[in-house]
C-alpha cells in the first residue's frame, strides 16, 4: 500500500473515494487528532436516494438526562405490561415501549460515524478507549452506553487520561455494569441502618478491583485484596439505579441536577482510606484523588502504553515503542495529545503489519468500496423492506463477532491477533465480503481499489486469478494486506 | 434441619455415594485405556460452588448465605445437596453416570477473572505463560482433532493442528463458500491465518442453514458429532455470566441459578447428540475461581477461590461426591475469606484425559500441566 493508505490502514479507517489523499501523512495523522467528531450518515437508504447529513437532528442525540427519563418510562410500562394494564401488553405498545431504548440507535449512530466520518484517527482512538473501559450490556445499561462512548471517550480526547480515568469510573454505564450502585460502605448509615432491620448491605467489590486491574495499574503492581477493599470504599455511594425517582435519589442524599454526577452520601463509607500507599479523603472528593493517583502510577503508564502499542503500532510491539509512548506520557503529565501523537509516530516508523479488529476491517472495507451496507436511520421506522436486503447494524456485529453494546467481560476485546484468528472468524470476513459486494453495491471496483490504495504485488496477484468480479472484490477484501498479515 | 425443604428426591442419597479424600492421591500407572471423548464447559465468570453444591451439612452455610442459598436443593447424601437448577443433572447422578468434585480450584489465589481464565485454559504454571492450553496439547500428545463451539478460538484447545471451531454463520447475502476461492486465499496466507483460511474448506459441505446457536443446541450438535466414526474427540462450549456480584438469587429463578440451568441444559444436549456414544464420554466443568463464603453487602457474591466441578458421561460408573471438606468456619476459609481449595482441579481434568484420551498420568503431568508431581485422583472418580 501507499503510504497514506498503509497509515489509514493502521491508525485509521481508510480515506473514503472523494477525500483527497495528504501529501504529509504524519502530520495529517497527528492534526487528525484535533478533527471534529460529528455525528454523520444517512437518514434514508430505502427510497433509493441516500440523504446525507452532516449533523444528526438535535431529537437523535438525547442528553443522558433524556436517556435516563426514557429508560423510566420504559420500566413503567413494562410493569404494566407485565400487569396487562392499559393496553400495554398488546405487540403495538410494546414495540411503541421499545424506542425508549438507545442500544439500536446509538449503534447506528457509531457505525455511520465510522463509515462516513473525516475524523478517521480520532474515531479509531474513541473505539480503543471505548474499549478498555469496557461497559457490556447487561442490559441495565443500554440506554447509556453510547452516552458514556460521547462524554467519556470523545470528549476527553484530547484531554488527559486522568480525566478520562475519573469520568469513566463516575459513568453511570460503568457504574451500572461493575455493580457499583448497589455498594454502601460496611459502615455507611445505609449499611448501618440495612443491618439494625436485618437487612444485608455492604460493599461490592466489582468495580473496585478493575479499576485497578484493568482501568489503571494491572496486576502488575501487586496491590493486595485490602487495597481492592479500600478502592471499594472510596467508591462506595458513586451511581444509582437509573429506574429510581428523583425522589428517592434525593433521599439518598444525592444531588441530581446531573445524573452524570450522582452519589449518595448515606451509602458513602466513613474516614479516610489507604489504597497502594496512597491515602484518600472521605467524602465525594475522595474518588478523584484515587484516580489521579492511579492515572499517574508508573504501571498505569507501562500497562496503558503497551496496550496501545500492541493495538496500534504491530502486533508484537519492540520495548522501544513501548518506552517512547511511556516517555511521552511521563513528560506530558498524562496529556492524550501527547500519547496519541507518540503512538501515531511509532505506528508511522514501525513497518510491520499490524491485525485489524473485525469490526475496524468492515468499516475500512466499506469506505474503500464505496458500499452502503448499513441503513440509515429513518428506515428504522419507515420502511422495512430495506431489511430484505441489509443486515440491521445489531445483527452484523453479531455476526462479526464483536459489538461494544454485546454483553461480555470488562476486559474488552483483545488486540492480540491470536485471539482473532479461527476458521470461523476467517469465514466471517469471507462471507461479509460477498455480502456487501452483493448487498452494499460498491462504487468502486477492485482495479480501482487497488490502484487507489497501491496495493502490492502479492494482492494484484492474488485478485487478478479470480475472473469474476465477486470474487475479486471477496479476495482483495480478505488478503493479507488488508487484513493486517504477512504474505505468504 | 428443619429449615431445609428435603422432600422430593431423597432417592439420590443412596446412588450418592459420597468420598472425602483423606489425603493426597499417589501418583500411579494404568494400562491404556479405549479412548473415549472429553468436553469440556467453560463456566467464565466464576460459578459458585456453594451455591451450585451447597454442603448443608456445614453448621456455617447459612449464617454466611442464607439470602443466596436455594432452599430446594436436591440432597445427594447428608452433607451435600444439589442446586434445584440441575434436574437433569440430577438424574444423572442417579444413574451413576456423574460426580461432583468440591473445594476444587486451578492452582491460583488472586481473584482476577483473566489471570484465571487464563490459568484454566492455559493449564501452564502462572497466568500468561502459555499460547497453548491443556487440552489442545492434550489432543496433541493424542494425535486426535477437537472442536470448539465457539465464533473465537479458546486458548484451551490452541496447540494442535487439527482443532477447529465452529458457530454457523447467519449473514444475508452470503452463499456457499467456493473451494477455488478459499484454496487462493489460503495461498496467499502465511502462517497461522493461512491455516484457518485453510480450515474452511472442510466446512463447505456441513449443513449450516438456521442452525440455533443456543448452548444447549451446540451441545447436542457437538455429540452427533463426537458419536460419529472419525468425528471430533474432545468438544468445548463456554458459559458465560457467573460474575453475579449483586442479587445472585437463591432458587433455579435467580441469576445464578439461570446460569446453572444453562449448564444442565448443556448436559442434557450433550446426552441427546451423543446417544449411544455416551458410553464413552466424560464432560467436565472449568470455572476461573468459587465465589467469597460470605454474601457480600449487595447480595451477590465476589471473586473468591475453591469451586466445584461437575462430571458427567457414561465413563463415570459410580456417582460420587469427592471432596476433603475444609470447613465454612472463618479460620478455614482461605484468607478468612473464600472456600478453601483442596483438590487441584488440574488432577481432576488430567484423569479425564487420562480416562478420555488414553494418556498415562505421568505423561500428563509432566507435558500437559508442566507438573510432574501432579496428584492422580483418577481412580476416585474412575474406579
Amino acid at each position: 500500500m501507499n503510504e497514506q493508505f498503509r497509515v489509514a490502514h493502521k491508525l485509521g479507517l481508510m480515506f473514503r473515494p472523494e477525500t483527497p489523499l495528504p501529501d504529509d501523512v504524519k502530520s495529517w495523522a497527528i492534526s487528525q487528532l484535533h478533527s471534529k467528531s460529528p455525528a454523520l450518515g444517512f437518514m434514508l437508504v430505502s427510497r433509493g436516494t441516500n440523504t446525507p447529513i452532516q449533523e444528526w437532528p438535535r431529537e437523535l442525540q438525547p442528553s443522558l438526562n433524556e436517556r435516563v427519563q426514557m429508560w423510566r418510562t420504559f420500566w413503567i410500562n413494562e410493569d404494566l405490561a407485565r400487569a396487562k394494564k392499559d393496553g400495554q401488553d398488546s405487540a403495538s405498545k410494546q414495540n411503541e415501549n421499545r424506542k425508549n431504548l438507545w442500544g439500536e440507535r446509538d449503534e447506528l449512530k457509531f457505525v455511520h460515524r465510522n463509515i462516513y466520518g473525516e475524523d478517521q484517527l480520532r474515531l479509531r482512538f474513541m473505539a480503543f478507549w471505548i474499549n478498555h473501559f469496557t461497559t457490556g450490556n447487561i442490559f441495565d445499561n443500554i440506554n447509556t452506553i453510547g452516552h458514556a462512548m460521547d462524554t467519556v471517550v470523545l470528549a476527553n480526547l484530547n484531554s488527559s487520561f486522568s480525566d478520562m480515568l475519573y469520568k469513566s469510573t463516575t459513568h453511570p454505564s460503568m457504574l451500572t455494569y461493575l455493580d457499583n450502585i448497589w455498594s454502601s460502605g460496611e459502615n455507611s448509615a445505609e449499611a448501618r441502618d440495612a443491618r439494625k432491620n436485618g437487612f444485608q448491605a455492604g460493599l461490592n467489590d466489582n468495580l473496585g478491583r478493575e479499576l485497578l486491574e484493568l482501568h489503571s495499574v494491572s496486576p502488575s503492581a501487586k496491590y493486595t485484596e485490602k487495597d481492592i477493599r479500600n478502592a471499594a470504599n472510596v467508591l462506595a455511594g458513586w451511581g444509582i439505579e437509573l429506574k429510581r425517582t428523583d425522589e428517592w435519589m434525593r433521599s439518598q442524599g444525592a444531588d441530581i441536577s446531573d445524573y452524570s454526577n450522582l452519589y449518595k452520601k448515606r451509602w458513602a463509607e466513613p474516614g479516610v482510606k489507604n489504597v497502594m500507599g496512597k491515602v484518600i479523603n472521605q467524602g465525594k472528593g475522595g474518588l478523584r484523588e484515587l484516580t489521579d493517583f492511579l492515572a499517574s502510577h508508573d504501571h498505569t503508564i507501562k500497562h496503558l502504553s503497551t496496550k496501545l502499542a500492541q493495538h496500534f503500532v504491530s502486533d508484537n510491539p519492540s520495548k522501544s515503542d513501548i518506552i517512547y509512548i511511556e516517555n511521552a506520557w511521563k513528560k506530558s503529565n498524562g496529556n492524550l495529545n501527547q500519547i496519541h501523537t507518540a503512538v501515531i509516530e511509532r505506528a508511522i516508523l514501525s513497518k510491520e503489519p499490524k491485525f485489524q479488529w473485525p469490526m475496524t476491517w468492515l468499516f475500512q472495507t466499506l469506505r474503500l468500496s464505496g458500499a452502503t451496507f448499513v441503513h440509515g436511520w429513518d428506515d428504522l421506522n419507515q420502511d422495512r423492506s430495506i431489511f430484505k436486503r441489509l443486515m440491521r447494524v445489531d445483527k452484523i456485529f453479531v455476526e462479526l463477532g464483536q459489538s461494544f453494546w454485546s454483553a461480555r467481560q470488562p476486559d474488552g476485546y483483545s488486540s492480540d491477533k491470536a485471539e482473532w484468528i479461527s476458521g470461523e472468524m476467517f469465514e466471517r470476513r469471507i462471507r461479509f465480503s460477498e455480502a456487501i459486494y452483493k448487498a452494499g453495491r460498491p462504487q468502486y471496483n477492485t482495479i480501482q481499489i487497488m490502484d487507489r490504495i497501491g496495493a502490492g504485488a502479492p494482492t494484484r496477484k492474488l485478485v487478478d486469478g479470480f475472473r469474476n468480479e465477486k470474487e475479486k472484490f471477496i479476495a482483495l477484501m480478505c488478503s493479507p494486506e488488508l487484513m493486517g498479515l504477512e504474505n505468504v | 434441619m428443619s429449615k431445609f425443604k428435603l422432600t422430593r428426591r431423597d432417592f439420590l442419597k443412596a446412588s450418592g455415594a459420597s468420598l472425602f479424600l483423606a489425603g493426597l492421591p499417589i501418583p500411579g500407572y494404568t494400562q491404556d485405556k479405549p479412548p473415549g471423548t472429553i468436553s469440556v464447559i467453560i463456566l467464565e465468570g466464576g460459578m459458585d460452588g456453594l451455591t451450585a453444591i451447597p454442603p448443608f451439612g456445614d453448621p456455617n452455610l447459612m449464617s454466611m448465605r442464607k439470602a443466596i442459598t436455594p432452599e430446594n436443593f436436591l440432597k445427594l447424601n447428608s452433607f451435600f445437596g444439589l442446586h434445584p437448577s440441575f434436574n437433569f443433572f440430577s438424574g444423572l447422578m442417579a444413574k451413576n453416570n456423574a460426580a461432583v468434585v468440591h473445594a476444587t480450584n486451578f492452582p491460583y489465589v488472586l481473584r482476577s477473572h483473566f489471570e484465571g481464565q487464563n490459568l484454566m485454559q492455559g493449564g501452564g504454571t502462572a497466568p500468561f505463560s502459555e499460547t497453548t492450553g491443556w487440552l489442545g496439547r492434550s489432543l496433541d500428545l493424542a494425535k486426535t482433532p477437537g472442536r470448539a463451539l465457539s465464533l473465537d478460538m479458546p486458548l484451551i484447545l490452541r496447540g494442535h493442528n487439527e482443532v477447529d471451531n465452529f458457530f454457523p454463520a447467519s449473514i444475508k447475502s452470503s452463499s456457499k463458500l467456493k473451494d477455488n476461492l478459499i484454496d487462493m486465499i489460503t495461498r496467499s496466507h502465511a502462517n497461522e491465518s493461512a491455516a484457518s483460511f485453510g480450515k474452511l474448506k472442510k466446512k463447505v459441505g456441513m449443513e449450516v442453514k438456521n442452525m440455533p446457536r443456543d448452548p444447549a443446541s451446540l451441545a447436542v450438535y457437538a455429540g452427533k458429532e463426537m458419536a460419529k466414526e472419525n468425528g471430533p474427540l474432545a468438544s468445548v462450549i463456554k458459559v458465560d455470566r457467573f460474575d453475579t456480584h449483586a442479587n445472585q438469587g437463591a432458587d433455579e429463578n435467580g441469576n445464578h441459578g439461570a446460569q446453572l440451568t444453562i449448564v444442565d441444559d448443556i448436559l442434557k444436549g450433550y446426552k441427546e447428540g451423543l446417544g449411544d456414544a455416551w458410553d464413552r464420554s466424560i464432560i467436565l466443568t472449568l470455572t476461573e475461581f468459587g465465589r467469597t463464603a460470605f454474601a457480600n453487602g449487595t447480595n451477590g457474591t465476589d471473586h473468591g477461590y475453591g469451586s466445584a466441578g461437575l462430571l458427567a458421561g457414561g465413563m463415570i460408573n459410580q456417582s460420587k461426591i469427592i471432596a476433603q471438606w475444609p470447613g465454612l468456619a472463618k479460620r478455614d476459609l482461605f484468607e478468612e475469606r473464600d472456600l478453601m481449595s483442596t483438590i487441584d482441579y488440574r488432577s481432576v481434568c488430567a484423569a479425564c484425559i487420562e480416562k478420555a484420551l488414553g494418556l498415562n498420568h505421568d505423561i500428563i503431568a509432566d507435558k500437559v500441566f508442566y507438573t510432574p508431581k501432579l496428584p492422580r485422583v483418577y481412580d476416585y472418580i474412575f474406579s
